[in-house]
């Protein structure tokens, strides 16, 4: 009886100490550099003519791979300016809970360069934003409310896209410039008006 | 059986909601007061007591500031609330130990 009570308690315990531990780095400035970056690379893409499948293809993993290396270095400068660690459990959760889509995401898009597939290029953008979309949703388990939501648009906007190419020959729904419009559009724009909206409400303030 | 460690279970963390607050703070460096009221579905007066009586013990300290002028509330753990709070978690351990069939 007692050794129920007692293990009972220690569950309690555990499961709260588990729901404190959530991710709380600042997300205002990976977003906003995110968002920046984002909306610079579909106007540059527009702007340098990057029209062939490939090559949207590899222009677009290129941007994700300076987000990712620019997030990464944002989120460790804010550990150590905390004189926090790094890699903490927080972390690894998020870490983990965004690798699976992501990994798929750019394993897609390695393919589409290496066995060009005229006909997948406009589709390819909605797959990254449902994919996108579900990582957010997953990281947002063990991230403060928003991130969740986030994750939803992004995959309302994927699924959106996909409508549009269903509804439409691909001929029609795709030019490199409405490719990089999108792209620009949706991960650029939404990640800036998070990052915006997250830089006037983080942290909260409270009365107790 | 040995009565021991249930007569040194500390009083003050052994209630629900205090040790609630504490379980929450010992995985946070710090929380505000509006994360533990949600998280823990408490009414402002009501966890204001509870970090009355921590802070009163030693075990808890709160940090008054603004942010976009409007007041922030923050609670972490003191020193010696880790340690009541680790000593706390190894007499539950010795009693489910204690209690175990063998």
């Amino acid at each position: 009886m007692e050794s129920n009570w007692a293990a009972e308690h220690l569950q309690v315990i555990r499961t709260l100490m588990e729901r404190s531990a959530l991710y709380r780095r600042a997300l205002a400035p990976v977003m906003i550099f995110n968002g920046v970056l984002g909306v610079a690379g579909g106007a540059v893409g527009w702007a340098c003519g990057i029209s062939s499948g490939p090559a949207f293809v590899a222009y677009w993993e290129g941007v994700a791979i300076s987000a990712l290396a620019g997030s990464f270095l944002l989120v460790r400068r804010q550990a150590l300016k905390d004189a926090e660690p790094f890699w903490s459990p927080p972390t690894r959760r998020v870490g983990q809970a965004l690798l699976p889509p992501l990994l798929i995401g750019a394993a897609a898009g390695v393919l589409e360069c290496l066995h060009p597939r005229p006909e997948l290029v406009a589709v390819l953008p909605a797959f990254w934003m449902l994919l996108y979309g579900c990582a957010l949703n997953a990281a947002g388990f063990f991230m403060p409310r928003g991130i969740k939501l986030l994750g939803w648009i992004f995959i309302v906007c994927g699924c959106g896209w996909m409508g549009v190419c269903a509804t439409c020959t691909a001929e029609r729904a795709w030019s490199p410039t409405a490719g990089h419009a999108l792209m620009g559009g949706v991960f650029g724009g939404l990640h800036l008006a998070h990052g915006i909206y997250l830089y006037f409400t983080e942290p909260r303030g409270n009365e107790p | 059986m040995n009565p021991e460690p249930f007569l040194q279970l500390d009083r003050v963390i052994h209630e629900k909601g205090r040790l609630a607050i504490m379980s929450m703070l010992a995985a946070s460096p710090d929380l505000s007061f509006t994360e533990l009221r949600d998280t823990l579905n408490m009414t402002d007066g009501n966890l204001t007591t509870h970090i009355r009586t921590l802070q009163e013990a030693g075990y808890l300290s709160v940090t008054k500031s603004f942010h976009n002028n409007r007041p922030l509330t923050t609670c972490s753990l003191t020193a010696a609330g880790k340690k009541a709070f680790t000593s706390y978690i190894n007499l539950l351990e010795t009693i489910i130990q204690q209690t175990k069939p063998k």
